[in-house]
């Protein structure tokens, strides 16, 4: 994709995120100008970027939704909430056209027919559809009338074809003559490149020279080929491509007549002399016609009412005169003149340029002055910015950074194992202390530089927030309850991966409690509350985790019910039924299978209940709570991990084999002489601090043939799993080490019992265990 | 032929949208003009008192200070600046381009502009640039 695409495409973004926040939030504050304003200026710039590009219909529809607008913000209009939605209607088909655009680089062949009925109703409250094309959007008319001779060489009927097309779409169609000159090689230049470059291509024709040079004569380093190519690609596009050889193209538009009139034998624009000779008298006269505009622009300044009388202004008017004097050919001497002297020059200057033909010679000259600066900007610099303070950088690149930061500390991992091999397999107890301090060093900065980069990553929780304002508002209105949304925290910062994976199970949540937990209003006012209910999104960070919490004051589940339901499922026993606690009830809502809706809803039931956002907030390392008191609300409270680039391990050893265990989880180490072993229910236990802890045998969960030595002490990890302690019996416990996790793929993606793996520094892939997973296993190994 | 800072001329282009700074930046870029970027009228303001442009290309609708400030500012005696200033805008209502021949400007342009139209008239501009200062 062109850059000057790309760069759109993420202004886009932007621009419409601000439109979108703006609209919504103008619903609250209805007509505050300063809101109107935000809006209107995010419309209109993302307008004036898509005039840059041929889509007709973008720029048709963003021109509509602009005009409304401008009417609310000259207090004209007040905007009401069919207005708004057609507004974010709009917007959200421009989105869906700007994904279409980014995959294919055209609009969707649809987007004619799309934007039709919306913007007769954008256009409605102003007084129906703006008359005529929209001259401002379209650019300047750059249609000709005739067409080149080199349109030869598109095939009559795929011209009759496109002519067809043309007479009845909003699309314009621009032809491209390239002709590389035959050293082209040698200056670097790509012909076949550039042409591959060319966005939207509609058709190409390679034309050949009209003899080829004999054998003897031919060189192969000459380029003999030229180009005809069709695109609806912009001018400015075609420009921007082109730009490093713009005396070997031309580029016309030609419309459905010009082509009819070609094929019907109209005798083609320059016949006699190709491409060259009919480029240069056209920078003429259009220089000319630019100079006549500098002079007519002049011309207004002086004689309006005191706007240039003396100073800067009198000068920079005096410059621009001069200039365009000299363009026109027509050197002119203004050296002290006033403001009299400078109108009296400027209408003698308009009356000679008007009529006469420009000098050739003159006229060359910019063309010549081009040349010279082409070859300036070989030694070019990429130009000052100024002002601009924020970099934005793409993901792939800050993730490729996290990448070489993992790699460092594998790298420095590596220098621990090289200080045990010094002291133990070369007994150099001074060499093995060097490289620990080494290490130390390394150490800290490789700790800063991931400090560092993960900082880069962090995004505050807005980003995940956002989405939400619009959801309720549209899914409140289908559902007929009135839903005040209120957000918290949504400064607190956390890892752009953390963030992401926030989204599907928050809008879960928040879908939950606008379809099952709030109450339509009538209800409402019966309970003796408020008409309108609230639901609240708050963020808070907490030392290395990040506390995303959704709470409403709806109408909170009910306890029995829950426990009935799941009975009825088969979820929970007779016995449990009658023994659950409240608390332990609102929790079977996690249970896999559970859904408390009656009916399956269109809004959040799809099959997947709170068990998919359990599972996939625990994925992340996290967890999540529900408390509700019924007829009170709810409140759903998820802990997360500020980031999950970097996963500090444990390292135990079965059999030889190593194995990974979050530290999250480890509770402690502890050895325990055989002797105070103990055994109920065919559970091996032991006893710590009077608690009684079952203990799993790690080699035979995972099938390891080891066996701990007769009348050895055992070594038993502990581990706290959903707030129970559990201890693993293991072979060695070794170091604790950090870890980049990479998740487990291909035939192993379902070996659920592993996390993921990571590298260690000497080079061994470490295993990385999922606690809850192995657990079960256990269970069934049993 | 040399590539001499001292005589290429600088442009100064201000615009609020990224992707029209780099359409024009580029265009002008390739013509062999040294360039600089603002995003709003008060960052041209500023880059105007810390550095000399031989040219303005000046975007009317921005956030913080909008073109039509701008360009009052730039001609006011305090920054005082006579370099010539081509105002581009979306808007082609009647009396617009008056607006910014009061303000100071000294070509109205409607967007989008035609790459070598832009070319054509910064060189026109800055052809005399030595002379007028």
């Amino acid at each position: 994709m062109n850059p000057l695409l790309s760069q759109f495409l993420a202004e886009a973004n932007d621009l419409l995120a601000s439109v979108d926040e703006g609209l919504l939030q103008l619903e609250r504050v209805p007509g505050d100008p300063e809101l109107v304003n935000e809006v209107f200026r995010a419309a209109h710039t993302f307008k004036g970027s898509s005039g840059l590009f041929d889509f007709p219909e973008l720029t048709r529809l963003t021109h509509a939704a602009e005009d409304l607008l401008d009417q609310v913000r000259g207090g004209r209009l007040a905007l009401d909430s069919g207005m708004t939605d057609d507004l974010l209607a709009a917007f959200d088909l421009i989105r869906g056209w700007l994904a279409h655009v980014t995959a294919h680089e055209r609009l969707p062949a649809s987007a004619g027919n799309d934007a039709a009925g919306l913007i007769t109703r954008l256009r409605a409250p102003l007084g129906g559809e703006e008359a005529g094309p929209t001259s401002a959007s379209a650019g300047p008319a750059r249609v000709i009338s005739a067409a080149p001779q080199w349109l030869a060489w598109f095939d009559a009927e795929w011209l009759t074809e496109t002519a067809g097309w043309l007479a009845t779409t909003a699309s314009t169609l621009r032809f491209v003559w390239y002709t590389p000159d035959t050293d082209c090689f040698f200056r670097a230049e790509d012909p076949l490149h550039l042409i591959r470059q060319v966005p939207a291509l509609d058709k190409l024709n390679v034309v050949q020279p009209q003899t080829w040079p004999t054998p003897e004569e031919y060189d192969e380093y000459a380029c003999l080929l030229s180009f005809a190519v069709a695109t609806r690609a912009a001018v400015g596009e075609l420009e921007y491509l082109f730009r490093y050889v713009p005396d070997q193209i031309e580029i016309v538009e030609l419309d459905a007549d010009a082509i009819t009139r070609h094929l019907s034998g109209e005798p083609p624009l320059h016949v006699e002399e190709p491409v060259t000779a009919a480029f240069v008298p056209m920078i003429d006269s259009e220089l000319a016609a630019d100079a006549r505009a500098v002079l007519h622009a002049a011309h207004r300044a002086l004689t309006m009412e005191g706007v240039v009388t003396e100073g800067t202004r009198l000068r920079s008017v005096r410059h621009a005169v001069t200039a365009a004097a000299g363009a026109l050919g027509v050197p002119v001497a203004l050296a002290e003149a006033g403001p009299a002297e400078l109108i009296e020059a400027v209408v003698r200057l308009a009356g000679e340029a008007a009529p006469a033909p420009v000098p050739a010679a003159v006229a060359v000259e910019p063309v010549e002055r081009r040349e010279e600066r082409a070859d300036e900007r070989r030694a070019d610099d990429p130009g000052g910015q100024v002002g601009t303070r924020v970099l934005k950088v793409d993901q792939e690149k800050v993730d490729r950074l996290m990448e070489l930061v993992g790699e460092l500390n594998v790298a420095k991992n590596g220098l621990t194992f090289l200080a045990d091999a010094a002291e133990e397999e070369f007994g150099s107890r001074v060499l093995s202390r060097r490289i620990k301090d080494q290490y130390a060093g390394l150490h800290r900065i490789a700790e800063e530089l991931q400090a560092a980069v993960m900082d880069v990553r962090m995004l505050p929780l807005s980003v995940a927030f956002g989405r939400f304002p619009r959801l309720v508002r549209d899914l409140s209105r289908r559902l007929g309850k009135t839903i005040e949304l209120v957000t918290e925290g949504e400064d607190t910062m956390a890892d752009k991966d953390v963030i992401e994976a926030l989204g599907d199970p928050l809008v879960h949540l928040v879908r939950n409690s606008l379809d099952h937990g709030i109450e339509p209003s009538d209800e409402r006012v019966a309970a003796g509350k408020a008409p309108a209910a609230r639901l609240t999104l708050a963020a808070v960070a907490d030392g290395d985790a990040v506390i995303v919490e959704v709470s409403d004051d709806g109408r909170g589940v009910d306890p029995e019910r829950v426990k009935r339901k799941a009975y009825e499922k088969g979820l929970i026993s007779e016995e449990e039924l009658e023994t659950l606690s409240d608390s332990e009830a609102v929790d079977l809502v996690f249970r896999p299978g559970f859904s408390t809706a009656d009916q399956v809803s269109d809004l959040s039931g799809r099959g997947v209940g709170m068990d998919a956002v359990r599972a996939s907030v625990e994925k992340l390392g996290g967890a999540v709570t529900m408390k509700s008191k019924f007829g009170q609300g709810t409140y759903t409270r998820l802990r997360l991990p500020l980031s999950m680039a970097v996963t500090q391990v444990m390292v135990v050893s079965v059999s030889g084999q190593r194995f990974g265990i979050p530290v999250d989880l480890v509770v402690e180490t502890v050895r325990v002489p055989v002797a105070e072993m103990g055994r109920v229910l065919h559970q091996d236990v032991v006893m710590m601090r009077g608690e009684v802890v079952p203990v799993i045998d790690l080699a035979r969960v995972l099938d390891m043939p080891w066996a701990p030595g007769e009348g050895e002490d055992r070594r038993i990890l502990v581990v706290s799993v959903n707030g129970q302690r559990i201890g693993l019996l293991v072979e060695a416990f070794h170091r604790e080490v950090d870890v980049i996790l990479k998740p487990m793929e291909g035939l192993l993606a379902y070996a659920d019992e592993f996390s993921g793996t990571a590298l260690l520094g000497d080079g061994l892939v470490l295993l990385v265990l999922n606690m809850k997973e192995v657990l079960g296993l256990a269970a069934r190994v049993a | 032929m040399t590539s001499d800072t001292a005589t290429r001329a600088r442009v100064l282009v201000v615009d609020d949208a990224a992707t029209v700074r780099l359409y024009h930046n580029s265009l002008l870029s390739e013509a062999g003009f040294e360039v600089s970027e603002a995003a709003n009228g008060l960052e041209a303001v500023e880059a105007s008192l810390s550095a000399e442009f031989d040219l303005y290309v000046v975007d009317v609708n921005m956030p913080k200070m909008n073109g039509y400030t701008c360009v009052e500012t730039l001609r006011s005696e305090t920054v005082g600046t006579a370099a010539p200033v081509v105002m581009i805008s979306t808007e082609d209502r009647p009396g617009d381009a008056d607006r910014a021949y009061q303000a100071g400007a000294n070509l109205y342009l409607v967007k989008p502009v035609a790459g070598d139209r832009l070319v054509r008239v910064a060189t026109m501009l800055t052809a005399g640039r030595e002379e007028a200062a």
